[in-house]
């Protein structure tokens, strides 16, 4: 009985340590991180799961766009956890093809674009679509300061695709007679455009996307648009190119639709899928819902709770939620509980 | 007797209660920063869970405290910041939405005169405009108008964005003088004011833009405003700097012959002083005009139309074309504007001397 015990002991023992060193031989991980809100939390709630329940050594590196992807392009970072694939299709695709770089997992399955209106003035006046904006009463309440006669819908920065994609939209809405689409200049103040007009309780009509913390912070009601449709998607998206290739006169009358809800997935460099196959499969398994994220948004951001800080938020998010243990073998997910 | 006292205050020098004044001083800052000492502890998430401050002292090894700056001992500005702003934007934002008005109704009217006219009577009206005013030179003008041309002709499309840009810019430039020019007056006659307010400028250049920028959106709007202010906060410290050590700079003799001549001393400011000051001033004024001009890109990061924009577009495009050519339209713009400037200066100190 004893010498059994004992046998039994010592399989389970070798078997666990075999369990664990499948884990314990992680390297260094690159990550990519951008500058804005959503992708930080994701950078740190991967990076704490893989510092502590897969013991990696996590070296993250921060940037825009255009650099981060090319980092991950030419090899230099291994995962990027939050890729809005739509809008760099036209350089991603063909490292795709080539086998470069794989969109693994879906990180954010529902991220949403399009106009909203800021609740009070939407429920006073009954604004349900962008049908109800095309009336002048209503345009005059979102009155633009430099220009008396029309409203003003604060859109993208000239430098994002969906500048163009709203100018074509607001032609084939209408919108266009009744409203301007105002270039705000830079993320930060489009943001402190929309936050200043609720604390001074103005109507605001704007562009906006999820998931952000200040669609958790703010009331704002999404605008009905004519139901996505990729044919007609696409014939828009022509004259959106148009447009950026040749100049604002190519702008033509074409049927518009809503955006797209589109998933974010989590980029990595094919060499990580070869080299450390246990954290390529943790970030195939990694999502979050939009509605999710923007609640961790605001914690992240409240001065009373993680104040800006990422690894706070991290840890919040595993210790108050459970749906995290779905992408990890168990004993990570009991190293990681027992570090929090 | 009498003369000492005289000599002391040409010469600004300290009276008689100095050491009193500066004794009250030092104890005020030692309350204050006890003050803010507390503040730290009280507001802060990381203050030890005992309540007793002296007992953690006593038990925190001193190494701990070394290696590290502690997290406690943080001045809570931030919270004052948000919340002081917080409170202007709720309670005061219909004021501030009065001087958006108005100061964009100023922009809006230049910028529309000056789009309405056709741009070939633009380029001889700025060429006329600088004929006369440098006083007949043809060096001068020749340059101002090639430059305006050069302007439509890099792109046409900056036609008209400079022309926007050149709205803002004249209003900017003219609050920079409206404000500066008085208070490096004033700097000029006290030591204390002058003392008071380089801190001031100090922080006027250094602070980022964007640190006023964003609660002036809150306060102001998207668009020119914010801009405004910030094109004034940047380029005004240059022009009060140099408009201060011009008139400073004055020779003491001269000075003192004015007096023995028993002029007022509001005459011997526009008599002798401001004259006497002009190469100062007048590259004060060149200063301004250059450093309002380089903030036209931070303007358009915040909605600001005119030539920044296609230097931002060029910037996230990656078209690197685009932004040089938008670059050196702006270049050209503050010559046009610098040399106008100049030229009147020039032309106002040959009249005196």
């Amino acid at each position: 009985m004893k010498i059994k015990k004992l046998m039994s002991a010592a399989v389970i023992t070798a078997a666990a340590s075999l369990a664990s060193t499948a884990h314990a031989d992680c390297g260094t991980v690159q990550m990519g991180d951008f500058d804005w809100n959503s992708a930080k939390l994701h950078s740190a709630i991967a990076g704490y799961i893989l510092e502590n329940g897969y013991d990696c050594n996590v070296e993250v590196t921060t940037g825009s766009t255009l650099p981060i992807m090319t980092g991950l392009y030419n090899g230099d970072l291994d995962v990027v956890m939050e890729v809005w694939y739509d809008n760099i299709v036209d350089q991603f695709k063909p490292y795709e093809d080539k086998g470069v770089v794989k969109r693994i997992g879906v990180n954010t399955p529902d991220s949403g674009q399009g106009f909203y209106v800021d609740g009070p003035t939407a429920r006073k006046h009954g604004i349900t679509s962008v049908d109800d904006m095309l009336k002048p009463e209503i345009a005059m309440l979102f009155q633009d300061p430099e220009n008396d006669s029309k409203g003003r819908m604060t859109s993208c920065i000239s430098g994002w695709s969906c500048y163009t994609i709203n100018l074509v939209k607001h032609h084939s809405y209408g919108l266009d007679q009744f409203y301007t689409n105002y270039d705000p200049g830079s993320s930060g103040a489009l943001d402190a455009a929309i936050k200043g007009a609720f604390q001074k309780q103005q109507p605001i009509f704007t562009y906006y996307w999820e998931p952000t913390a200040l669609m958790g912070m703010v009331d704002l009601v999404k605008l009905e648009e004519p139901a996505y449709e990729q044919g007609t998607w696409d014939a828009m998206m022509v004259v959106v190119n148009d447009i950026k290739a040749n100049g604002v006169e190519q702008l033509v009358k074409v049927d518009a639709t809503a955006y797209r809800d589109m998933e974010l997935p989590v980029g990595i460099n094919t060499r990580l899928e070869r080299e450390e196959p246990a954290v390529a499969d943790f970030m195939s398994h990694y999502t979050i819902s939009s509605a999710d994220l923007s609640k961790l948004l605001v914690h992240y951001l409240d001065p009373d709770q993680a104040d800006g800080e990422a690894e706070l938020t991290a840890r919040h998010f595993l210790t108050t939620s459970s749906d995290w243990e779905s992408w990890v073998p168990a004993d990570v997910a009991q190293k990681v509980k027992d570090s929090l | 007797m009498c003369r000492l006292r005289v000599y002391r205050m040409l010469n600004n020098e300290p009276e008689k209660n100095a050491t009193l004044r500066r004794s009250l001083y030092s104890v005020l800052g030692l309350v204050l920063m006890v003050l803010l000492f507390w503040a730290s502890y009280a507001n802060s998430k990381f203050a030890p869970k005992s309540k007793d401050f002296w007992e953690y002292i006593a038990t925190t090894s001193i190494d701990k405290w070394l290696n590290n700056w502690p997290k406690w001992l943080d001045m809570p500005l931030q919270p004052w910041a948000n919340s002081g702003l917080d409170w202007l934007v709720i309670n005061y934002g219909i004021y501030f939405d009065m001087v958006n008005d108005f100061i964009l109704s100023l922009v809006i009217s230049i910028k529309d005169i000056l789009t309405y006219v056709p741009w070939p009577l633009v380029i001889l009206g700025v060429c006329l405009l600088t004929w006369f005013v440098s006083g007949k030179k043809r060096g001068t003008t020749l340059l101002v108008t090639l430059c305006m041309f050069f302007i439509g002709f890099l792109s046409p499309k900056f036609w008209d964005k400079a022309l926007e840009t050149t709205s803002i810019m004249l209003i900017a430039i003219f609050i920079c003088l409206l404000v500066g020019i008085p208070t490096a007056i004033w700097m000029s006659r006290s030591a204390r004011v002058r003392n008071a307010i380089l801190p001031v400028l100090d922080l006027m250049q250094t602070i980022p833009s964007f640190c006023y920028l964003i609660p002036g959106i809150m306060l102001f709007g998207l668009g020119a405003v914010p801009a405004i202010i910030a094109t004034v906060i940047y380029a005004m410290p240059p022009l009060i700097r140099l408009t201060d050590l011009g008139i400073r700079l004055v020779d003491e003799e001269i000075i003192e012959a004015a007096d023995s001549f028993g002029a007022s001393s509001k005459q011997k400011l526009w008599a002798i002083q401001i004259p006497l000051a002009m190469p100062n001033i007048m590259q004060g004024i060149n200063q301004c005009t250059m450093m309002a001009l380089a903030m036209v890109v931070i303007a358009s990061m915040i909605g600001t139309r005119g030539l920044g924009d296609e230097v931002l577009l060029g910037l996230q495009q990656l078209n690197v074309g685009r932004a040089l050519e938008a670059g050196i339209a702006i270049v050209l713009l503050a010559i046009v504007l610098d040399r106008i400037t100049q030229a009147y200066g020039d032309r106002i100190q040959e009249r005196t001397h």
